[in-house]
């Protein structure tokens, strides 16, 4: 792509240099070469687990389903753990990126050892010494709680059809327990608010299905010395974006052998609409207040009164007081520490306080990177909503202009680390 | 061995200008000196030796008689530990090592010096001698306000030691007979109520000064605030005792009749000095001045105990002089620390330290053991010692041990305000650029922190020291139970230990 030089004045938004660096082609990301290791390494430590994630996101929603007692949820089956990516492997439907379709070396590896060694895995379990679904699951629960982000998912989920979709469902999955039957039967709604969250259990999976390869491919072409900078990663995401943009977001589920459409492929839900953006609007912006070490005073307007100004996700995530932020980070950073490439460990050991500090470090590369995918969503949404940065007609380049500002305006809160990420001493 | 432990410090001290090697070699060395005073004060302690006694000026009165009963020797050992302690804090690139190591060690001897002396005169020599390296520990290695720090601390110290060379003058001279200056000799002459309550005054301003007690405790914030890290663990943790110290001997032991007169006037100065201290350190927006008030509060806690001078409240404050002065050196060392690594000890400046990644969280855990002490928690060494002194001083003055219960309720005030400003909150990414400490570091203060539990959980180790010395010091200066207080005063001490050991 051609990027001409715009021919308006400079902008005078406080964060005027990101903007003209996106009007540029850029990423609010600064373009080092530092920049673009961190943000490789870690995309390579995040796709691991976030294999296990939506395999395991899958599983829940289309197996597990009303388990009364969802003990051994995180106990994925083989059988998810061998499902072929949709997206990647000589299995998938449609193949756009390279990796393979099976669950990841690495992952599979740790899964059998962890860091404690050979044990029985209900062991690894209580010890912690596993993938931390507990993250994945306070994803989905963000998408579940703030609703109405755009897309029809959420209407869907209010809709007759729905209802009667899920009613079908919960009644042959309790078909052998009047106990259960009877409670739906005295509290219809109760099973059904289940079946809205295991919606977004299944919209979750199919959105990070896509992802973990994404971010796989990313890793291999960054070891091939493919990407010479920054841009040219957000531009593969960008690319990667409207590739699947049309993929189907759907919820399936499989009780005795028969498959009950909850959520059927026909209703045209898309991964852009219905999973991206929603996904991109709850848990990078908005989220919720963690119960972590810091406290919220809700009375003294500490928490804002409209859900759509909550601002705890992770490019306002303080990562210094642990789980502060509003997903928990410390799960998240437990899980990429076990797969960072070497060179990212070597990164972290020479800053710091080196092994010591390394989840600190790591949580704040990922703060880096999830404003990398951020830069690619607006510059994603500015295709699709507004005009291409090389159109040399004024009115279109201030269109482009306002609409920048506008994202940036979301950055102007004090709690926001775009103007951290500026520096690369910010570690 | 009672002279060993005096020629060990002084030895090195002069040997140090001769040795080669950088700042960390002399360290050791003095380090390893220190230590082995140590080991002996703790054999000392185990088993007590007889007195040594050469004559030096006879005409004068002055023997150098070293002696160690049970008041000394736990005070010796307490000095030789916070020495060791100190010079394990002492950072390995100190300027002027040579002469900062030197006068660590001789301000050692003289505090040794001080609680062996059995001979006044020679208690006032070491007692003077002290003023010197420590003006020059203040005024070379001190912060930013050294000069003038070091400038109160030898106002104060002069007029201590002028107050101090009457009173024991006057102790020598005025008993009739052969004018003698031996603890023995003292203790047996009988002054008049009159001289002895001059001579009260004369030592009261003298060691007052030296705890320090209200009125008399202006260069002490000052002076602490300002005075580097092992030295004001040396001046807080040993040197203070040695006013406490004074009190005992000088003043319970030598001036009974006035002791028992004046006494409940101490009481009250104690009390008034406990709740100053709290209420001050209370209002600190700066943790070693926030220490600083801290003590002088435990300080007026202690003169309570020596007022009161019942077997339990004189066996509390010896405990107390123990236990304070371990949590008063654990204290300043972790502060230390903290001003080492965050470059700060300004409160409002400081958030967030018991962040377990970024923060000081081996310091601050121990910081958090150390307030609990000094807040007289139970199972820490603190709560013995505050225990024995409010029991032993409730059937005496019972209001002025209110006050100071009060006092003791506001140390866990400040305790808290302290650690919930300084340990919790939000450590801020673009100030907290903190290395972590070192193992080196960490070693003095996690040996503190032990001896602090220990003497929580084994009482015995603070209050078994002195059980004959309490008592026959209680027998002399005998005070009316006060009718508002239950006169539940423990006669027999075997039984007091009975009663505190599992």
């Amino acid at each position: 792509m051609t990027v001409i030089t715009p021919t308006l004045p400079p902008s005078t938004h406080p964060y005027a240099d990101v903007i003209h660096r996106l009007e540029a082609g850029g990423s609010m990301l600064p373009d080092t070469p530092e920049n673009l290791m961190q943000i490789i390494g870690i995309y390579k430590a995040y796709a691991v687990p976030m294999d296990f994630y939506w395999r395991d996101l899958l599983y829940i929603a289309e197996r597990v389903f009303l388990n009364p007692l969802p003990a051994f949820k995180y106990f994925i089956s083989q059988e998810y753990l061998d499902r072929p990516n949709s997206y990647a492997g000589e299995q998938s439907q449609l193949r756009i990126w390279r990796g393979t379709e099976k669950a990841h070396p690495e992952l599979l590896e740790f899964m059998a050892r962890g860091e404690t060694g050979r044990m029985p895995k209900l062991l690894h379990h209580l010890w912690h010494d596993r993938v931390n679904m507990e993250f994945a699951e306070a994803c989905m629960q963000a998408m579940l709680w703030h609703q109405g982000m755009g897309g029809r998912f959420n209407d869907y989920l209010e809709s007759d059809a729905y209802r009667a979709n899920a009613d079908r469902a919960i009644k042959a999955y309790f078909k052998r327990n009047p106990l259960m039957l009877g409670l739906y039967k005295l509290f219809p709604d109760m099973f059904l608010e289940q079946v809205k969250q295991l919606s977004y259990y299944a919209n979750l999976g199919l959105f990070w299905e896509v992802m973990a390869p994404v971010f796989f491919e990313m890793s291999d072409i960054y070891d091939e010395g493919g990407f010479k900078g920054v841009p040219d990663a957000m531009n593969f995401l960008v690319n990667g974006i409207f590739a699947v943009a049309g993929r189907p977001i759907y919820h399936h589920v499989f009780i005795d052998g028969e498959c009950f459409e909850i959520i059927p492929k026909s209703e045209g839900f898309t991964w852009l609409y219905e999973a991206a953006l929603p996904y991109v609007e709850a848990v990078f912006y908005r989220t919720a207040p963690f119960r972590g070490t810091k406290s919220y005073n809700a009375q003294a307007h500490q928490v804002p009164d409209a859900q759509k100004d909550f601002h705890y996700g992770i490019l306002y995530a303080d990562v210094f007081p642990v789980g502060s932020a509003g997903i928990p980070p410390t799960l998240l950073m437990q899980d990429m520490l076990h797969f960072l490439p070497p060179y990212l460990t070597e990164l972290y050991r020479q800053h710091k306080r080196g092994e010591e500090d390394e989840l600190i470090q790591l949580g704040i590369t990922f703060q880096r990177s999830m404003y990398n995918v951020t830069s690619a969503v607006i510059q994603a949404l500015r295709t699709a909503l507004c005009y291409p940065l090389n159109d040399p007609d004024p009115e279109h380049q201030l269109a482009n202009r306002r609409f920048f500002e506008a994202q940036m305006d979301r950055f102007l809160r004090p709690e926001a680390r775009l103007n951290d990420i500026q520096v690369q001493s910010y570690r | 061995m009672l002279l060993s432990l005096l020629l060990i410090p002084l030895a090195i001290a002069l040997l140090l200008p001769l040795l080669p090697g950088d700042g960390r070699s002399l360290r050791t060395v003095s380090g390893l000196g220190a230590g082995l005073q140590a080991v002996l004060a703790t054999a000392l302690a185990l088993n007590p030796v007889p007195d040594l006694r050469l004559p030096w000026l006879p005409p004068l009165g002055l023997d150098f008689h070293l002696g160690a009963d049970g008041i000394s020797r736990p005070l010796v050992l307490l000095t030789a530990i916070i020495t060791v302690a100190a010079i394990a804090a002492s950072a390995s690139n100190t300027r002027r090592p040579r002469l900062y190591f030197a006068l660590l060690l001789v301000t050692n001897a003289a505090l040794v010096g001080s609680f062996l002396a059995q001979n006044a005169l020679l208690f006032l020599i070491a007692y003077e001698l002290l003023l010197i390296p420590a003006y020059l520990l203040i005024s070379i290695w001190g912060g930013a306000e050294r000069g003038a720090a070091a400038s109160r601390f030898l106002l104060f110290g002069a007029v201590s030691g002028v107050a101090l060379f009457a009173g024991i003058l006057g102790l020598g001279l005025l008993g009739g007979g052969v004018p003698s200056f031996e603890y023995a000799d003292l203790a047996r002459q009988s002054l008049a109520p009159v001289t002895q309550a001059w001579l009260l005054l004369l030592l009261g301003i003298g060691f007052g000064i030296k705890l320090p007690l209200l009125p008399l405790h202006g260069w002490q914030p000052l002076t602490y605030s300002q005075t580097s890290t092992p030295v004001v663990m040396l001046l807080a943790g040993a040197m203070s005792k040695l006013g406490a110290y004074g009190l005992l001997r000088f003043g319970l032991q030598f001036l009974p009749q006035a002791w028992s007169e004046w006494a409940p006037t101490l009481a009250v100065l104690g009390a008034v000095t406990a709740v100053y201290g709290a209420l001050n350190a209370i209002a600190q927006p700066e943790l070693k001045r926030l220490v600083a008030y801290s003590s002088l509060g435990h300080m007026g806690t202690l003169v309570l105990a020596l007022a009161a001078a019942t077997p339990l409240s004189l066996q509390g404050a010896i405990a107390q002089m123990i236990a304070h002065g371990l949590i008063v050196a654990l204290l300043f060392l972790l502060v230390g620390l903290v001003q080492t690594h965050a470059g700060t000890t300004e409160i409002a400046e400081l958030s967030g330290l018991m962040n377990p990644y970024r923060g000081l969280p081996f310091t601050m855990g121990l910081l958090l053991l150390a307030l609990m002490a000094s807040a007289g928690l139970p199972g820490l060494a603190g709560f013995v010692a505050e225990f024995l002194v409010y029991q032993g001083s409730w059937t005496v003055f019972p209001l002025p041990t209110l006050a100071c219960l009060l006092a003791s309720g506001l140390t866990a005030v400040y305790c808290v305000r302290l650690f919930n400003r300084v340990g919790f909150g939000r450590l801020d990414n673009a100030r907290a650029d903190y290395s972590s400490t070192t193992l080196a570091e960490r070693l003095p203060a996690v040996a503190l922190a032990v001896l602090i539990a220990l003497g929580g959980l084994w009482p015995q180790a603070l209050v078994g020291w002195s059980e004959p010395e309490s008592q026959q010091l209680a027998q002399r200066s005998p005070l009316p139970t006060s009718p508002l207080a239950p006169d539940t005063r423990i006669a027999h001490l075997p039984a007091l230990t009975e009663v505190l050991l599992p």
